[in-house]
């Protein structure tokens, strides 16, 4: 079963067409100057939340207090407004409860912001929900996180009460330990081995808010604390990952439109309503769910700068675990070993390649910084479109036959389609060397779809094919060049653009974006990018100059091979099913640790994190649920 | 206390499916059914799922929790108030005939595919997972994972079926083979390997000592000494998934295979020939769960989110028989009730 995630985005969109204007959405790209005074720097933060609390709110004073949902619910009750609405509503939509964690996350929402201004007999509507509807747990870790951090505050907020009072049949004694139980192992794997649904464009939310939940609303203080470090936590990545607000390098989840409009996910959201450095998202999304209590967490000084105050390029490197194989594995949780190089002009990033998750992961792009993200498809990359039943079965558990159709009937419409470009294989193999990529294909013979496919974006610069068998293009500032070490076409990309459901599932239709795909039907394949500073050459010439002047060899037989010398001066030799080699050296994976980089760094196993940025420190340590923060003398 | 042998010879009965019908059946009939197309997690459900019982009319009528993800239920021989669901959130039990439940395992056991009570100590409760084997020997309040013997990678458990005559022995069907234990799940060993997944284990209503076996991509499996040895069945195809395979209460020579790929495969010889019996049922006869009445021989197919599907002359022809538009997860009969 999957999530029903996009359902919820189509209905906040819906729900955006029929309220006031959204001024951030609608205004000029941000400031990127970074705020030094905290006071400042803190009133603007409000001032952001507030715009999210009041957009949201401002139904009712357009005369629709009848379409509330529950997001708009919290968000009058946040204000004190339209209390007689809101309980009125509640009522109503409690008639019809929601079946899993996207519907009681919501109704947490509206239960603790109505905690003493709902009606008793809507505050009596919720409760009973609970009792009477059976809540479907999920099978996403994202789906876990929301539905035991929901059942968990529900539980404190009503103590004492037996089993039958509860939908799963549980005490609130027995509810509260088995969600803290789950939240507690779930911390414990983050910060030791690495978070499964690692920068994700859209699921942060799914993370976030639940841990701004605790934050606000768990009367437990460990686990308000543990909400509060996690949230750091999750926004230390996101500020390390991120250029310009923009979410840069490899997604454990995404989708179809946000791994090509890079700014079109729920990532920007939280990058401007955190640092205040990109325009929002058009109707703030499930965005809206954390504006209520946005006010309750204060970013650090550390995790802004990180986002907003750059010094120069850098390297991160972080070990991060795929999604539970549950068979046809000889792993259950697989190490992810990620990197992101990011500089003022681009950034570059993946992880090895191979399986993080059967659906929507994207491995490796480049990304380029505009003046503007909206509407832009800033980014570069090649994926082999892996489609197999088999593979779904590893990681869901399902029977083979049905899974397939059934995730392109839930929102996930490119899964089994040739010229895919979101989704890993098993049959890629990827190393990155700062801003140089190396993409091996090996696909077996009669796998579905013997290809790989390349993106290029219609917002690409004098893009052109060399002799040399190198495609140079300019995005941004930033000069690409893109290799592909087999033979290959053009096509049309094709955009899905959704359509009204008919009651079976999703459909979209498929629109030419103005983008191309690079298609090359060969088993035996490979892809070598390049990215550089257009301030680090005279003209475009000269960059073309110095990458055909770059020593390279390949062989595709028996398994593809790679020996270069990067634009870095690096002499990289990888051969598929081998470990990559950087001047004569193997990398050694087994070395990675948790975060290692300027701003993270934690090692393997140690549940502790420091975070740092000039002589700022703040270290988040698990063992002891405690913050520390220091300026490094 | 055992229970005595009139329970545990209804107990076998049990464990094979048929449809509904008239007040002349001797047994209850249920199914675990998924009724809603397309569901996503999240989505609000506007159909009724799970555990249905066909009434003396031959109606359906809901029992318990509308949850689309119930998979298999199995009942406390001694008191049918009392019964077990494997399902998306757990073992879940009830002790009042479905009007209230608990989810009796925790957030460490997910998306249970099988669960069966042990006919022979009903206090214990095996139950088949994605992570293997757990058993509960307190009706389900706790659970121990006992896999001594199964595989630390393999050990996905899609089914569990206890042996009705000789205490103590479980067969569990995992992604690596057969597992047989013979001393309630303590240890466990490997009794048939297999490629991938075996889906589906049945013990023979005729012979105790028969047991039969499909899987994923191995084809289908016969044992005719008590799970210790398999030999395949000839012209059952291979390539694709084969879902499930019941016996013919009525009729020690007939068996039936059910799979999304083939559609209904029969065998009126013991499983030394198959035919294909598909005519009459939709297009393509994507059969998710194959059953036979125990009362009257009558064969059952689910369709995939279609409908259940009925022959009375063992698939050479079938007619609808509502459910319109479910998933049938699989079939139960019991005893009725003596009023």
């Amino acid at each position: 079963m999957k999530s029903n995630f996009i359902t919820s985005l189509l209905a906040l969109f819906l729900f955006a067409q029929i309220v006031n204007a959204q001024p951030s959405y609608e205004a000029a790209h941000p400031s990127l100057d970074v705020i030094e005074d905290p006071i400042q720097r803190r009133a603007e933060y409000m001032a952001r939340v507030n715009e999210v609390i009041e957009w949201r709110a401002d139904i009712v004073k357009n005369g629709l207090a009848e379409k509330m949902d529950l997001a708009s619910v919290s968000a009058n009750l946040r204000l004190g407004r339209n209390i007689d609405e809101c309980s009125a509503r509640v009522i109503e939509m409690m008639q019809t409860p929601g079946s899993g964690p996207f519907w009681m996350l919501p109704s947490v929402c509206a239960a603790f912001s109505g905690k003493d201004l709902l009606s008793q007999e809507a505050r009596d509507a919720i409760r009973e929900s609970w009792r009477t509807t059976y809540q479907l747990r999920g099978d996403t870790e994202n789906h876990f996180a929301m539905y035991y951090t929901m059942l968990y505050l529900m539980s404190e907020m009503y103590p004492n009460e037996p089993g039958d009072t509860w939908y799963t049949g549980k005490s609130s004694e027995e509810n509260l330990a088995e969600s803290r139980d789950y939240l507690i192992d779930w911390m414990d794997l983050t910060t030791t081995i690495g978070q499964g649904e690692f920068n994700p464009t859209h699921y942060i939310g799914e993370y976030a808010i639940p841990m701004l939940y605790l934050v606000s609303w768990a009367e437990d203080p460990e686990m308000q604390m543990r909400g509060k470090m996690t949230l750091d936590w999750l926004f230390a990545g996101l500020a390390a990952n991120t250029l310009n607000g923009v979410l840069r390098g490899p997604n454990s989840r995404t989708d179809d439109s946000s791994v090509i409009e890079r700014w079109n996910s729920l990532t920007s959201f939280f990058s401007w309503i955190n640092f205040g450095n990109c325009p929002p998202t058009k109707g703030f999304s499930w965005g809206n769910y954390y504006g209520v209590v946005a006010e309750n967490y204060e970013m650090p000084e550390v995790i802004y700068r990180i986002a907003t105050d750059r010094d120069g390029s850098f390297e991160q490197r972080d070990l991060k675990r795929s999604r539970h194989q549950w068979r046809y594995s000889d792993v259950g949780k697989a190490p992810i070993y990620k990197t992101t190089y990011i500089t003022d002009d681009y950034g570059v990033g993946s992880y090895q390649g191979g399986m993080a998750d059967p659906i929507q992961t994207h491995v490796w792009d480049v990304t380029w910084k505009t003046p503007d993200p909206r509407g832009l498809h800033p980014t570069m990359f090649s994926a082999h479109p892996y489609s197999a039943p088999k593979g779904m079965q590893a990681y869901f558990n399902v029977r083979p036959d049905t899974m397939v159709t059934a995730v392109a009937a839930e929102g996930k419409p490119s899964y089994d389609v040739a010229d895919k470009l979101v989704g890993c294989s098993p049959y890629e193999q990827v190393f990155q060397d700062l801003d140089t990529i190396v993409a091996l294909y090996d696909i077996p013979k009669g796998t579905r779809f013997e290809q790989v496919n390349g993106f290029f974006s219609k917002d690409l610069k004098n893009l052109s094919e060399d002799k040399s068998g190198w495609i140079f293009a300019q995005g941004g500032d930033a000069y690409l060049a893109y290799f592909p070490l087999a033979p290959y076409h053009w096509e049309a990309h094709m955009r899905y653009s959704r359509l009204p459901s008919t009651g079976n599932g999703y459909r979209y239709e498929r629109i030419d974006s103005g983008s191309q795909v690079l298609i090359s039907p060969h088993v035996k394949n490979g892809t070598i990018l390049q990215a550089a500073a257009t301030s680090e050459f005279a003209n475009f010439e000269a960059f073309k100059k110095a990458i055909r002047a770059l020593p390279l060899e390949f062989t595709l037989e028996p398994t593809p091979n790679v020996k270069m010398r990067s634009l870095r001066g690096k002499d990289i030799s990888f051969e598929y099913g081998s470990a990559p080699k950087v001047d004569g050296k193997a990398i050694d994976y087994s070395k990675w640790k948790l975060f290692e980089g300027p701003y993270l760094n934690a090692e393997k196993g140690s549940r502790k994190l420091e975070i740092t940025h000039g002589r700022l420190k703040r270290t988040l340590d698990f063992n002891t649920i405690s913050i520390s923060d220091s300026v490094i003398p | 206390m055992l229970p005595s042998i009139t329970i545990l010879s209804l107990l076998a009965l049990a464990t094979f499916s048929i449809p509904c019908l008239s007040q002349t059946t001797k047994h209850d009939f249920y199914v675990c059914a998924a009724v809603n197309k397309n569901y996503v997690i999240g989505s609000k459900i506007v159909t009724t799922s799970g555990l249905h019982r066909s009434d003396d009319a031959g109606d359906w009528q809901h029992v318990g929790i509308n949850d689309p993800s119930i998979f298999a239920v199995s009942f406390d021989p001694r008191n049918r108030d009392v019964f077990y669901t494997a399902a998306l959130n757990g073992a879940l039990r009830t002790l009042d005939g479905g009007k209230s439940w608990r989810i009796m395992t925790s957030w460490d056991i997910t998306e249970p595919k099988d669960i069966c009570v042990d006919p022979h100590a009903p206090d214990t409760v095996y139950l088949a997972h994605p992570g293997g084997v757990a058993v509960s020997k307190d009706q389900g309040k706790t659970w121990l994972r006992l896999e001594k013997g199964l595989p630390e990678r393999g050990k996905y458990t899609q089914t569990i079926e206890a042996d009705r005559v000789r205490k103590g022995r479980v067969l569990a069907g995992c992604e690596t083979g057969i597992y047989l234990t013979q001393n309630g799940a303590r240890s466990w060993r490997r009794v048939l390997q297999t490629k991938e997944t075996v889906n589906d284990i049945q013990q023979s209503p005729h012979n105790p000592e028969t047991w039969v076996a499909v899987t994923q991509s191995s084809g289908a499996w016969a044992s005719q000494d008590n799970g210790q040895s398999w030999i395949p069945f000839p012209d059952v195809p291979s390539e694709a998934a084969l879902y499930n395979i019941t016996f013919d209460p009525t009729d020690p020579k007939r068996l039936a295979i059910g799979s999304y790929t083939y559609g209904v495969l029969t065998s009126e010889d013991k499983g030394e020939t198959w035919t294909t019996r598909n005519e009459g049922l939709p297009d393509p006869h994507r059969v998710w769960r194959i059953g036979v009445h125990t009362d009257t021989g009558r064969l059952l197919a689910s369709v995939y989110q279609n409908a259940l599907f009925v022959s009375d002359d063992f698939g050479r022809t079938w007619s609808k028989e509502g459910l319109e538009g479910s998933a049938i997860n699989s079939f139960v009969f019991l005893p009725k009730e003596r009023k």
